[in-house]
Parts: structure tokens; C-alpha cells; sequence
């Protein structure tokens, strides 16, 4: 027995808590209660999600934004700072304004994926036992999935390490918990992908859920060279935690990885009679567009607009674009070579539906990035050179 | 393109295989290893003296999805109680008064750890090798920010429902006033993430959770529950759940540097240092917040600390690690002293300077101080006559221009603040094991309590070079001060910090202070 349960407790041993209460004042002694009453609320009041999250960051003044004063009580050896504002080129007013759309606090996104969970594993159970399986074109689940769905795994994986030293040293809370969401977000993509195969392998048991095959075209493929030298770079050789949050969210996910996800699984599954795919693939596309929603608040709402910074902001953006968006143009080109190990299916293996599914890819880019930062694209360009990758 | 006669005929198996079935977090865990990649320039960037082997394996073994499912449910429940049952008891204001003023100090302080712990993870995960090590460091991640948020809510349900919310509102903001900010900084937050990362996991993972979380998450849910607060159980017990992953990621640490011959050389020390660092604020800090800040006691704090200190972490837990090398550290029994009597130093100080603080003090009743000289033999003639001085002369009424921080000055007893560790100490007056060293660098005097802290700072001067209050506002007229750092209610002029947690107490106002012209001073000037 416990401590807890061997004691009287004082809200309810009766004596106790007539006594508690004696001392208790008729009146509270502030009228004010509001937590967080002092944080400028994005909307008209505070969310819970605001007051759960803001300022819990213990910065000091000169971070912009921090409550704190002084120095740093323990410093690395050497004497570098806890957290610093050398840790990026990017500046800021305030590090706290950034606000995640979704309004997302720990239990808000635990219980959502935890849904997600769920309902997958229900899904499962009912694709399982309606066969449906056997619709699903065996060169597509062999070679296909085998390889390039668990390479796509992979780059996400890669994606989900890049985030550990932005977590590390970045000056927000606001900011911390959206990438740290992201990060997990991705993990679990590369979960899911192992999921799928191993889905696959327990109603089919000669089938191999190993991931070899796939590492091997991740590592050694000339279809994922540039993308896996990006994701690299992103994750151990560049060391502004602004910069790789932008090359992964801002250039490289929404276009290697739309292509990727949306153009090749979610829209040629269907083709090979897969309905497995689609489903688990939705999951990752729903954290895409959070995520997106997410970083365009902190890269195009707050950093670019910042109004003491923001001009000097857009020109290390622009900066970032220069130097991420040819390995990640040459990542979608390279990608293209896989089209050619596709079973033919008119309306989705040919020409005319690739270009489309390159230009969506582009079109939506642009729009959405791009453009929120007077960024100039030659379209054409950058589709043709995707294009050339076409085997 | 065709495909082999085996998958043709598994193929066609499926027409007889209809099963439901699903697959299972740890059928897709078992392949985790295999996920990372060697590359060039695959390295860390946060180097450590330590080589974490690349074969480390995690306990916990959860993927993202179960692991969202598992909290997900303990939130049910802990929300389901806060929101619904405690909410319709009015749980939120039958607490007595004095333990609702130590949660706005436990429950803020606790946040700022969880929040830095983040950032520690963060750290590890991007340190280590071994996907699952990643893995498990991950988990810890996504549950400090559990933690952050939690202890929040701690803060955020006493605001709505506690009869004084101020301090409980706005501690995110008023909580650098005080001296006791810069070392609740050292321990929970610079502690965890400043320095080798190995260094950093055995602050945070090995001493920090393995030891401080029991008395600091457990112990208080039992002074909590004695003093009617059943809102801080609901929440820490769910805290603690997750503890023990940490825990154990700890542990990982320690095997994934085994064999690496520089855990020999430096292990023990970097285990002495982070038990000294952390053992250097909570022994005192906790100790003082559950004895001085409860109406209800629980146990004397010294059998508490033995109980989960001294046995539980430095006998049991390090000795489990004895078989990789690892020594209780040999600070042990010098903090053993400080269990005893440095909570009672420290009172003495957090109430000379109340006006700093974020929350209401009150000096030791008489039930308290029967319950101080029976389980401290010698409380009442060190402390307790001072207490009697004190409120003798009016320190809890406005209108007796007396805070007894001018009874230290009156009587020459000079307040220090300790460089490393950040604590303060008043070395004529204390009964620990404190005692006054001053070394000079650089041409600034720097201030030290002990000889551990003190060798730390000889090796490396410039980790520890923060300024404390007295030196940021020497020369500062203390109202004034208080006001700049947000220390008043939201009248605007009275203050948050009180003397006092009567019913009918008058309250102090900035006008209070200001009457009494107390200047900060710098004591190393």
C-alpha cells in the first residue's frame, strides 16, 4: 500500500478540510483570472493551445521575445550560449508570435494521431478480410512497394533527423513544438511504410517485408542520388536550424515529396488495383497540409512580414532557394526514371499524365511558396528539367 | 514484367487467406534498426568525449501511432478527473492556502525543466547512433512536451479556481524576479542542455529523472493530497508514467558508452558533478517548499531525501549501473549533511526577501515550529528565535516598515550567491554545510558555497559566468525593481509576493516598500 492511500487526505478527511477551509478568504485576493492575461492573442482571445505553450521558452530579453534577463547559468564548454541568436541567419522581433494553425498542444495532436491509429488498424482488419489484396497488381506490390515505397521511407526518415538540432537550438516554444510535431509526423511515415509491407507480408506470407531492398535503392539507386544527398545535407552538414526547417518544409517536401506521395502512390495506386496504399498515404498527406499550414505562419506570416526584419528575412530566403531548389529539382528528375519500371497503363503511366502530375507538383508550389515571397520561377523550366529525367 | 512462380502461388493463396488481421506496433518496431544509413559526414552535431555504440537498443520499443494512442488515454483520464470531478468538488480552491502558494513555485519551475529537457532529447536523439536509441530519446522528446503542457495546466486550473490566483497567472513572466530563478535555471534548464551531450543525459536522465523526479513528482502528490490539493496527483502521477521510460533511457546511455574506454576516464566524474549540480538546488528548494510551503506535513524532508536520495538512487539505481563502471558519486555524503539543515538556510532567506517572490510566504506557526524542533532538534534556537524577532516587529503588516532583510543588514549577515550553483547562502547564519570562498577573475569577485561547485568553476571558468540578482540591480531601489519585472498584482500596485497567507492580512503595496528604501547591494562590490 502506498503512502498516498496509508494518509488522510486534506480534500476529503472532514476535520481536514474544515480547517483548510477556515483559512480560505471569502474573496479572492486578484480579480485576474486569466493565465497568460499579458500574451497577444492571435485571434480575438487565447487559445488553450497559446496559454499551454507561450513563453514557456525561458529566453532572456536579448532573444527578442524572452521575459528573462542575464546570462546563461550554464554554458556549453567553451563557453557557448544555452541557445543564441548566432544559431541562425533569420531575425526576429519576437520568437514567440509564431502560432501553429491547428492549434496544436500535446494532447490535441496525440489524440489525433492516436485516432489515426485506430482507424488504420480497423482499416486493416477489414482489407484484410474482404481479400483485397488480390486486386493489387503483383508487379506493383513486389517491385514497387518493395523498392521505392520503402525508399520513400527512407527519405522521410532522413526528413524526421533533420529535425533533431533544429529542436536542439531553436528560440521559440512556438516554434519548437510545430517542428517537433513535424518531426514526429515524419518518423511515422516511415513507420507507416514498414507498416504497409509488413501489412502485406502477414496475409501474404512469401511476400518480403524487409526494408534491404528498398535501403539499397535509397543508398545505391541513381533514382534517389540527389534526393538522398539533400536529405543529407539537410540533416548533418547545415547547422541553421531556420535553413534546414526551410529546405525540408519550404522546397524539398512540397516538391520531391508531393511527387512523390501524391502524384506517384496516392494517384497511380489505384491504376495496379491497390487500395491499401491511398488509405495509409491520406495519414501522411493530412500532416503534409498541417505542417504546410504550420511552417507558411512561421516563414511567410511572421519571419517575412516581420516588420523590422522582414526584407532582410526574404533575402536569406531567396538565399535558401538558390542553393536547395536545383538538388531538390534534380532529386524530382531523377525520380522519373522510376515511371519506367511501371507496368503501362494508359491515363497514368503515359506521357501526358506525367507532365500533369509534374506541373500540379509545380503549379501548386509556386503558388503556395514561391510566390507568398516574391520568389521568381521559371516554371517551364523547372518542369522540363524534371521532365528530362523521363526514361 | 513477370513475376516468379513462389509469388504467383502466394498470390493465389490469398483467395483462401481472409483473416482479419492487423499489424502491430512492434512488428514494425522490430525493423527499426534497420532505417538508418551510413553516409559520409553522418556525424553529430553536438560531439560528446563519449562513442555511443551503434547496436543500442531501447526498452520501451513504441512507434509513433501507439505511442499517441497510450497518452492519449492517460489524458483522457487525467483531464476526465480535472475537468469533471475535481471541477464540481471546487477541488481548485479547497487547498489550504499555503500549498497553493508552493504549487505556483512547484508546478512553474517543474515546466521550465520539462521545456529545457525538450531541447536535451533533441540533443541525444541527434548524438546517438543507434536508430532505437533515437527512438527512445524521440519518446522523450514528445513527452517533455507532454510535460510542459501538463505542468502548465497545473498553473492554468489554480488561476481559475484558486482564491489567489496572481502568481499562478503570470509566473511565466514574474518568475525571473526572485533569487531563487538562476539556480532552479542552472539545474532544470542550462543543466540539461549546455555541455557534452553524454554530460547533459546524465544531468537530466541520470540524476535529474533517476533521482530528483520521486521526491519531486511523487513525494509532492502525498504533501499535495495532505494539504487537499487532489489536482497535482492527477496530474504528476500521469507525469510519472513516463518517467521511467526516461529512466531507462538514462540507463541506454550508460550501456551505449560501456565499452568505450573514455567512460572509464570520465564517467564517475561527470556523474559527481551532475549529482552535485542537481542535488545542490533541489535538496534545499524542495525540502523548504514541502516542510515551510504545507500546512499538512508528510515526513520530515531529511528521511524523504535518505529514503529516495541516498538509498533508493545512490545505493539501488547506481549500483544496478556498478557492472559498467559507475560509482556513487563521492559528493553523496556531503549532500547527505545538506539534507538535513540547508532547507531551513534557505527559508530564512526566501522570507528575508519575499517582495521577490511570485507567491505568498508565511512564517512558521506554532504547530510548524513544535513539528521543526521535534524532527530538527536545535530548529527553534538557530531559526525559530529569529522567526519570533521577525514577526515581533511586524514583518507581515505594511504599516511596520519592516521586511527582515533589513534585519540582515542590521546585523551584518552578509547574503551571498553562489556562482555555479546559483543558490544563496548567508555563511554566518547557516547550519549546512555551506561555506564562503572567493576567488577573483578577470576582475570580477565571484562567490562560492562549496567545494565541488568551486572546482568545477577553477577547470572552466566560462561556463559559469552568469550575473545574479544582487549584481543586475545593485544600487536599484527594490519597489522599483519589483515593478520592472512585473511583481505586481493587476491593480497595479500591490504586490504578489506576501508575507503572509492570513485571511484577514493586510496586503503590501509598492508604496509599502518604497517607504522602507531598501537598495539592492552587490556583497562582492
Amino acid at each position: 500500500m502506498s503512502l498516498l492511500e496509508e494518509r488522510k487526505r486534506g480534500l476529503t478527511d472532514p476535520e481536514m478540510a474544515a480547517s483548510i477551509m477556515a483559512e480560505i478568504p471569502d474573496q479572492a485576493l486578484d480579480t485576474q483570472r486569466k493565465m497568460m492575461y499579458f500574451l497577444k492573442p492571435r485571434s480575438k482571445r487565447l487559445t488553450e493551445y497559446e496559454i499551454m505553450t507561450c513563453y514557456s521558452q525561458p529566453t532572456p530579453d536579448w532573444i527578442s521575445g524572452g521575459l528573462d534577463w542575464g546570462d546563461w547559468t550554464q554554458k556549453f564548454h567553451g563557453g557557448r550560449s544555452s541557445w543564441g541568436n548566432e544559431t541562425t541567419e533569420l531575425l526576429s522581433s519576437d520568437w514567440h508570435v509564431h502560432r501553429d494553425p491547428a492549434g496544436r498542444w500535446h494532447p490535441v495532436y496525440v489524440k489525433a494521431k492516436g485516432e489515426d491509429w485506430r482507424v488504420l488498424q480497423r482499416f486493416m482488419q477489414t482489407f484484410s478480410a474482404e481479400g483485397a489484396l488480390r486486386t493489387m497488381d503483383p508487379v506493383w506490390r513486389d517491385e514497387i512497394l518493395t523498392k521505392h515505397l520503402t525508399a520513400l521511407g527512407y527519405s522521410e526518415y532522413g526528413l524526421f533527423n533533420a529535425h533533431s538540432s533544429v529542436l536542439r537550438d531553436c528560440t521559440g516554444d512556438t516554434i519548437r513544438s510545430t517542428f517537433a510535431f513535424a518531426a514526429f509526423d515524419k518518423v511515422d511515415n516511415t513507420q507507416m511504410t514498414q507498416l504497409m509491407r509488413t501489412f502485406i507480408h502477414k496475409m501474404m506470407p512469401g511476400y518480403d517485408d524487409s526494408p534491404a531492398i528498398g535501403k539499397k535503392e535509397w543508398t545505391e539507386g541513381a533514382a534517389y542520388k540527389s534526393a538522398r544527398e539533400t536529405v543529407q545535407s539537410m540533416w548533418q552538414e547545415t547547422y541553421d536550424w531556420n535553413e534546414v526547417m526551410f529546405a525540408a518544409h519550404m522546397i524539398y517536401d512540397p516538391l520531391f515529396g508531393q511527387l512523390v506521395r501524391r502524384e506517384f502512390f496516392q494517384r497511380l495506386s489505384p491504376a495496379y488495383g491497390d487500395s491499401l496504399t491511398p488509405f495509409v498515404l491520406a495519414g501522411m498527406q493530412t500532416y503534409f497540409q498541417t505542417t504546410k499550414a504550420a511552417m507558411a505562419d512561421l516563414y511567410h506570416y511572421c519571419l517575412d512580414n516581420d516588420e523590422n526584419h522582414g526584407g532582410f528575412n526574404r533575402r536569406w530566403m531567396h538565399l535558401w532557394l538558390e542553393k536547395w531548389l536545383p538538388s531538390t529539382v534534380a532529386a524530382m528528375a531523377e525520380f522519373m526514371s522510376v515511371y519506367a519500371t511501371l507496368p503501362a497503363r494508359e491515363g497514368f503511366t503515359d506521357h501526358a499524365s506525367i507532365t500533369a502530375s509534374v506541373n500540379r507538383v509545380v503549379d501548386d508550389w509556386v503558388i503556395d511558396y514561391a510566390d507568398k515571397i516574391d520568389y521568381k520561377v521559371d516554371k517551364s523550366a523547372m518542369v522540363a528539367t524534371i521532365l528530362a529525367g523521363l526514361k | 514484367m513477370a513475376i516468379s512462380l513462389a509469388t504467383q502461388a502466394a498470390t493465389d493463396a490469398l483467395a483462401l487467406n481472409r483473416a482479419p488481421t492487423s499489424v502491430g506496433a512492434q512488428e514494425v518496431h522490430k525493423w527499426m534498426q534497420d532505417f538508418n544509413w551510413d553516409f559520409k559526414n553522418n556525424r553529430t552535431k553536438y560531439p560528446t568525449k563519449y562513442t555511443m555504440a551503434n547496436d543500442t537498443k531501447e526498452q520501451f520499443k513504441l512507434i509513433a501511432k501507439e505511442y499517441a494512442r497510450m497518452e492519449s488515454v492517460k489524458d483522457e483520464r487525467q483531464f476526465g478527473s480535472l475537468q469533471d470531478a475535481l471541477t464540481r468538488m471546487n477541488a481548485g480552491n479547497r487547498v489550504a492556502p499555503k500549498w497553493g502558494e508552493t504549487m505556483k513555485v512547484v508546478s512553474n519551475f517543474l515546466e521550465v525543466g520539462e521545456y529545457n529537457a525538450i531541447a536535451a532529447s533533441a540533443m541525444l536523439w541527434d548524438s546517438a547512433s543507434s536508430p532505437e536509441q533515437k527512438n527512445g530519446y524521440l519518446g522523450q522528446v514528445m513527452d517533455e512536451i507532454r510535460h510542459t503542457h501538463q505542468t502548465g495546466y497545473v498553473n492554468y486550473y489554480f488561476s481559475k479556481y484558486f482564491h489567489d490566483p496572481a502568481g499562478h497567472t503570470d509566473a511565466r513572466r514574474v518568475r525571473t524576479l526572485g533569487p531563487l530563478w538562476k539556480g532552479m535555471k542552472r539545474v532544470f534548464a542550462d543543466g540539461f542542455i549546455s555541455g557534452d551531450a553524454v554530460e547533459c543525459s546524465i544531468n537530466l536522465q541520470l540524476v535529474g529523472e533517476a533521482c530528483f523526479t520521486n521526491p519531486l513528482i511523487v513525494a509532492v502528490t502525498e504533501w499535495a493530497s495532505a494539504n487537499g490539493d487532489e489536482i497535482t496527483p492527477t496530474v504528476f502521477l500521469s507525469i510519472e508514467t513516463d518517467e521511467l521510460r526516461h529512466m531507462a533511457n538514462g540507463y541506454q546511455t550508460v550501456v551505449s558508452i560501456a565499452n568505450d574506454p573514455a567512460a572509464a576516464k570520465y564517467l564517475n566524474t561527470d556523474l559527481n558533478n551532475a549529482f552535485w549540480t542537481q542535488q545542490k538546488y533541489f535538496t534545499p528548494v524542495l525540502g523548504m517548499l514541502f516542510e515551510y510551503g504545507s500546512k499538512y506535513k508528510v515526513e520530515p524532508w531529511v528521511k524523504t531525501w535518505n529514503r529516495w536520495v541516498y538509498e533508493d538512487w545512490g545505493g539501488i539505481w547506481i549500483g544496478r549501473l556498478g557492472k559498467y563502471g559507475v560509482q556513487s558519486p563521492a559528493s553523496l555524503k556531503d549532500a547527505k549533511k545538506d539534507a538535513y539543515w540547508a532547507h531551513h538556510d534557505l527559508f530564512l532567506l526566501a522570507y528575508a526577501v519575499w517582495p521577490t517572490g511570485f507567491f505568498r510566504l508565511a512564517l512558521p506557526s506554532k504547530e510548524d515550529a513544535d513539528w521543526f524542533e521535534a524532527n530538527y532538534p536545535g530548529w527553534y534556537d538557530h531559526y525559530g528565535k529569529i522567526y519570533e524577532e521577525w514577526r515581533a516587529r511586524g514583518c507581515e503588516d505594511p504599516s511596520s516598515g519592516f521586511i527582515p532583510l533589513q534585519w540582515f543588514v542590521e546585523n551584518n549577515h552578509e547574503i551571498y550567491i553562489d556562482r555555479v550553483s546559483q543558490v544563496p547562502f548567508c555563511p554566518s547564519l547557516t547550519k549546512g554545510a555551506s561555506s564562503l570562498r572567493i576567488h577573483e577573475y578577470n576582475g570580477k569577485k565571484h562567490a562560492f558555497s562549496d567545494e565541488w561547485g568551486e572546482r568545477m568553476w577553477l577547470s572552466e571558468p566560462e561556463r559559469y559566468e552568469c550575473q545574479n540578482v544582487f549584481e543586475q540591480y545593485a544600487g536599484r531601489e527594490l519597489s522599483e525593481v519589483v515593478e520592472e519585472l512585473w511583481g505586481v498584482r493587476s491593480d497595479g500596485v500591490t504586490l504578489i509576493g506576501q508575507p503572509h497567507v492570513t485571511k484577514d492580512g493586510k496586503l503590501w503595496t509598492l508604496d509599502d516598500i518604497k517607504r522602507i528604501n531598501c537598495v539592492f547591494k552587490d556583497p562582492l562590490a
